[in-house]
């Protein structure tokens, strides 16, 4: 029997009466990366939140290393970051950064309101990235803002951690953030959700941001048909 | 287990006040303090403020930084919930509680013996009262909103509910005067600094004090249990 880092079935989450999505269901091994992609609004920030324990869901079942997400907390390392404004702006960088291992992120010792958005992105991807070891890491929209340099160092960074046994989860809604990344795709849209894994895209080259394009659309069209046969 | 910053480092960084509430706490212990070496009876006048700016430092709010994300680390860290909400609230009212501890010193050592009105048992209670309701309140508020609504019920009762137009409270009805002296010690625990608590204050200041733990265990229970969901996702 396969043990997967992450499972995730028939997931659902609401706000208040708001349903956000319904029939999620994945399974990433150790040492795979799953991208998220969707439209604004569709629940890529919900999910990722709901796999790093910070939100019960409505039904379904969401199990990292068999554990529930809060236990898993305890028990695995969960590295989990919602962009760079999630930073409280009053706290000095250099005192953030050295909340990740202990180690020093940053010497910067300017209020993380005063930094530009690229410069707060990735304390605030180093701060949770220095933590180890990682059985997930749940990154959304983890390029945004970042200069070719962090970008890269973003990319090497996922991938050591990734080779190293970490299931990643990562959400864009930029295609080519994650195209040639990932080894499978899950595409979120409002009523509808579906896994394709990257061999079923190109099987003899990464997957290029036009192939997702193709198949993103494709997944829309088809939701699009079921919902006029309903 | 991944390497994961405690809840104290974590509410030592990011702080539940702002750095104003503690400013004013440093001026109010420098005044006080001065005023109590000179006058050591007077020490029960200036715990007042002392007692106003806990309520506002005690009402520090946890929902909303951790509905914009500034908890994440610490809430994905591994830590129990329940850890974390006492982190925070000791966090909170620990600047408060210093410049109490302070000025008794003071006050000990310039009466030169261990009969100080700061460290009496009617003191302490009204100490615990705004150390525990305000940040059991506002837990799911923005900040401040405990101190502001304290105040606000502070103003309706000496304006509206005085004795004589509370129901019940005639003076010559025993029960009724009862119950308003319990409300007095709830929405201005001031009355009781300075003096020791007989049975009969005791039972006056019993039920704020009981309802301000069941205040402090319900809102450790909903932060132990409540979904953060990120303010901007929704």
């Amino acid at each position: 029997m396969t043990s997967f880092a992450v499972s995730v079935r028939d997931l659902a989450v609401q706000y208040g009466r708001r349903l956000v999505f319904q029939g999620v269901s994945f399974d990433i091994a150790a040492g795979q990366s799953l991208g998220v992609l969707g439209p604004n609004g569709s629940g890529k920030t919900t999910l990722l939140r709901t796999l790093a324990g910070c939100l019960t869901p409505r039904s379904g079942e969401v199990r990292i290393a068999g554990l529930t997400p809060r236990d898993a907390l305890t028990r695995t390392g969960v590295a989990y970051f919602a962009g760079d404004a999630t930073l409280p702006g009053s706290v000095r960088a250099s005192r953030w950064g050295s909340l990740g291992n202990g180690d020093v992120v940053t010497p910067d010792r300017r209020p993380i309101r005063a930094l530009s958005r690229g410069t707060r992105q990735l304390l605030g991807l180093r701060t949770v990235l220095g933590r180890h070891p990682l059985g997930l890491i749940a990154l959304d929209e983890p390029w945004e803002a970042l200069d070719p340099d962090a970008a890269r160092w973003l990319s090497t960074t996922l991938e050591t951690k990734r080779d190293r046994g970490a299931a990643l989860v990562l959400s864009s809604h930029r295609l080519h953030d994650l195209a040639g990344f990932c080894d499978s795709y899950l595409f979120l849209l409002p009523h509808h959700a579906k896994v394709v894994h990257a061999h079923e895209i190109s099987a003899t080259s990464p997957v290029t941001a036009l192939q997702l394009a193709e198949v993103f659309d494709k997944v829309r069209g088809g939701a699009m048909s079921l919902r006029a046969v309903s | 287990m991944a390497h994961s910053v405690s809840p104290l480092r974590f509410f030592r960084v990011v702080p539940t006040q702002p750095a104003l509430i503690v400013w004013t706490f440093l001026v109010v212990v420098a005044i006080g303090g001065i005023a109590i070496a000179r006058v050591p009876s007077r020490s029960g006048d200036l715990m007042r403020p002392v007692l106003l700016l806990q309520l506002f430092a005690a009402s520090s709010g946890f929902e909303v930084p951790a509905r914009r994300g500034h908890y994440d680390l610490l809430l994905t860290s591994g830590h129990r919930r329940i850890w974390v909400a006492l982190v925070h609230w000791a966090i909170s009212i620990a600047p408060g509680v210093l410049a109490w501890l302070v000025l008794a010193v003071v006050e000990v050592t310039a009466r030169g013996d261990a009969d100080t009105h700061l460290l009496a048992s009617g003191t302490c209670a009204a100490m615990g009262l705004v150390s525990t309701m305000p940040w059991a309140i506002t837990v799911r508020l923005p900040r401040f909103s405990g101190g502001i609504g304290w105040l606000l019920v502070l103003t309706l009762s000496t304006s509206v509910l005085s004795p004589g137009r509370m129901p019940g409270s005639s003076g010559a009805n025993e029960v009724g005067e009862s119950i308003w002296s319990a409300w007095e010690f709830l929405v201005y625990p001031v009355v009781f600094v300075g003096r020791e608590l007989s049975i009969g204050d005791g039972l006056i200041a019993a039920p704020a004090l009981v309802l301000a733990l069941a205040a402090m265990v319900a809102a450790c229970r909903w932060v132990s249990r409540t979904s953060v969901p990120l303010e901007a996702a929704q």
